[in-house]
């Protein structure tokens, strides 16, 4: 596009015409230079970019409260609506008005039950669904609610019983866990719970292992080498250890665990920071600077600093991948978050004791999602390490 | 033995001193010394003043910070942990008893961690910039994205539970006791004691959790096996056999792992901590008597003693392990020297 003088003047300079590009139209163009990392950075970029606008737009997806016992325990997916059911030529006597005075036979600890509650019905409360279908048959109530999975069931066996209404209470996506809350809004709010511990902990460590890093790598000696060897030692010890010990002994809370979890991410930050500062330091910049008589804080932040945080870019975002597996991992073990706190790590924890039963929503769905947004992580820090640092490219 | 060698070793061992110090003393820094009452938080809500006292008194949390911190070093340098609240037998001797499934785990874990990671790893890197070196690093990144319990619980779902082929807890079958107790690995103890029911149902009960471990550190391994693979396939003598016509596969497998396998065995002993914190993980979802389980279940019994104990037992070993993977470097590469 041929522009004149005037008109540059106009839009200030190359750069700002740069800007006016569009920061999303900037990134697009990126694939053309980075080729394979480029996809791999963006998809791990997308996927975190849904999951946090769920967590942002929480109060309006999730259907229920996430402690609420929206239905009954241990609705599986796509479950939950119940079926009206009446002896036949019935029907038409059944209307929304009628309903009030009538006698409806629920099955206990099923959903119907729930909805009899909510619609403040008289109900009776039968053991099983032959149960239930015999009083109707005997004319002990007007009406049965049962499981619309179940009709298909019921009216091969009893084709003499008709729909009154159908589609009554609510439906679980993905199916209620033992205490009949629903998973899908449990999901929907444990997002918010995982990545905020998950960030707020690689942040902590992040503020505590860059000073000790930038400090360590700038002034060497004694000082160095006692926290190089305090480091590694910490690096060497199992982490989850650590943070189990921790959570154990400050207790349940939201910045507790991000406490705990943060301890082990200290020395990663650590020593990539000071590794690139031992290295920074010696290049020509900095000694240009030293000899004009910067101040050594003033060489630290202004002219070795600034070269770190690629690096540590990188590492925050892997950090963050693991610290949701580790936060995961301490609320499976149970030293997590308060009961209140939905969070996926404690899903699946309850969801264990059921899994011989067969109840495997309560697992699988929680699982699945926590490996998805550590993959988000782990692959944005990946494709971020080959294009910030393509020197390190090998491959 | 070569006298830098000698020096090597000498200076390494003497390194391990302040490591432990210091890991000794993040140990007493966490569990004494950070805000968080122990006898609280051991003791719960609810224990009255006089019961938390007593704790702190039969612990020796009464007295002054620097001489529970000097009781505490001179405890581990004798390794003495004191003895557990629940049972009246030392901690060691509780170590003692959980331990030995921790290894028979780490053995098995690791048995499926190096095949499955040496070989695929250097596949990929053999088939550099090729779908299946695509493919193997995303499953890579996928596999040490998941959650080690979650794994262990679709396993248990689908090959335990669902389809009753393996059990999914415990380390034998309920009535099955070996004979004798040797080694404490049972899988060793049937076969020293020949007694092939308790091999098989050992071997059993070992199956899912050492695939379930095994698999998440492979996605790591893979990912280290493949970089050094294309380190070393860069090399000179890579070339030079190429150009004297050996064939690729033999080039690749035979010199190139060979070569490889020295940085490979190294980068694994350094991540012995991971295969540690994957272990409790592991231990917890397969109700595998190890040291995981032993924390865990003790911090619920309230046994501060047995939990403190443990976890220093880690710290030593720890170290232990560090030194002797930082030794055998020292003899396997001659350029690893102070």
């Amino acid at each position: 596009m041929a522009m004149t003088n005037t008109e540059l003047a106009q839009n200030g300079s190359i750069n700002q015409m740069i800007e006016d590009v569009g920061l999303l139209r900037r990134i697009w163009r990126g694939r053309l230079w980075y080729g394979t990392e480029w996809y791999i950075t963006v998809f791990g970029g997308l996927i975190l970019v849904t999951v946090t606008i769920v967590t942002l737009l929480a109060p309006i997806l999730s259907p229920y409260d996430p402690n609420d016992f929206a239905g009954s325990q241990f609705i599986p997916p796509g479950g939950g609506p119940q079926v009206l059911l009446t002896r036949s030529g019935e029907s038409n006597r059944v209307t929304e008005s009628y309903l009030n005075e009538q006698l409806v036979g629920v099955q206990r600890n099923k959903n119907g039950t729930n909805i009899a509650i909510e619609l403040e019905l008289d109900y009776l409360r039968y053991q099983t669904q032959s149960e239930q279908i015999e009083a109707l048959q005997n004319q002990e109530v007007d009406s049965i609610l049962v499981d619309e999975r179940d009709l298909d069931a019921i009216i091969a066996d009893f084709p003499q019983l008709e729909i009154a209404a159908d589609g009554i209470g609510p439906s679980f996506t993905l199916g209620t866990d033992n205490l009949g809350r629903d998973i899908l809004s449990r999901l929907i709010w444990g997002a918010r719970t995982v990545l905020g511990v998950a960030i707020l902990s690689a942040l902590l460590s992040s503020v505590v292992g860059i000073s000790l890093g930038l400090i360590s790598g700038f002034v060497s000696g004694p000082f160095d080498r006692v926290a190089s060897l305090t480091m590694d030692s910490i690096y060497s010890f199992p982490g989850l250890l650590l943070a189990i010990a921790m959570a154990a002994m400050l207790g349940p809370g939201l910045l507790n665990v991000a406490i705990a979890i943060s301890v082990i991410y200290i020395p990663t930050f650590f020593r990539v920071v000071r590794g690139q500062v031992l290295s920074i330091k010696e290049e020509l910049h900095v000694e240009a600077a030293r000899s004009l008589g910067a101040k050594p804080f003033s060489i630290l932040f202004r002219y070795i600093f600034p070269l770190v945080i690629p690096s540590v870019v990188v590492v925050f975002s892997l950090n963050v991948a693991d610290a949701i597996l580790t936060e995961a991992g301490l609320s499976f073990i149970g030293l997590g978050l308060p009961p209140d706190v939905p969070d996926w790590g404690y899903d699946l924890s309850k969801g264990h004791s059921f899994l011989v039963a067969g109840h495997w929503w309560m697992i699988t769905f929680p699982g699945v999602l926590i490996t998805i947004v550590a993959m988000g992580f782990s692959l944005l820090g990946e494709g971020l390490s080959e294009i910030l640092n393509p020197r390190l490219v090998k491959s | 033995m070569s006298p830098g060698l000698r020096r090597y070793i000498i200076v390494r061992t003497l390194l391990t001193i302040p490591m432990v110090l210091i890991l000794v003393s993040l140990v007493f820094i966490v569990l004494r010394v950070m805000p968080g009452d122990p006898a609280l938080a051991i003791m719960r809500e609810g224990a009255s003043e006089e019961q938390l006292a007593a704790f702190r008194a039969a612990l020796g949390m009464d007295r002054p910070l620097h001489i529970q911190y000097f009781d505490f070093i001179s405890g581990v340098l004798r390794f003495d942990f004191g003895e557990s609240m629940v049972r009246p037998i030392p901690v060691t001797q509780e170590i003692k008893t959980f331990f030995p499934a921790t290894v028979e785990l780490a053995i098995f874990s690791m048995m499926v961690t190096t095949g499955v990671g040496i070989f695929s790893g250097a596949y990929a890197a053999k088939n550099r910039k090729r779908g299946s070196d695509y493919a193997i690093r995303v499953l890579s990144i996928i596999l040490y994205s998941l959650p080690i319990f979650w794994l262990g619980l679709m396993l248990q779902m689908t090959i335990g539970a669902g389809l009753g082929w393996l059990p999914v807890s415990g380390r034998l079958s309920p009535g099955m006791t070996p004979d004798r107790v040797i080694t404490g690995l049972y899988t060793i103890d049937a076969i020293l004691t020949l007694n092939l029911d308790l091999l098989v149902d050992a071997l059993k009960h070992l199956i899912l959790p050492s695939i379930t471990l095994g698999l998440v550190l492979a996605g790591f391994f893979t990912r280290l096996t493949r970089a050094t693979m294309l380190d070393v396939l860069e090399q000179d003598f890579i070339t030079a056999g190429r150009a004297r016509g050996l064939h690729e596969r033999v080039l690749v497998y035979k010199h190139g792992l060979r070569n490889a396998f020295i940085p490979i065995v190294t980068l694994l002993g350094l991540q012995f901590a991971l295969l540690l914190a994957g272990a409790i993980l592991t231990e917890t979802t397969f109700s595998w008597p190890g040291m995981g389980r032993l924390v865990v279940d003790r911090i619920y019994d309230r046994d501060f003693t047995t939990v403190q104990g443990t976890i220093l037992f880690f710290a030593l070993l720890v170290a232990g392990v560090s030194l002797i993977v930082d030794i055998l470097y020292g003899f396997l590469d001659p350029r690893i020297r102070y």
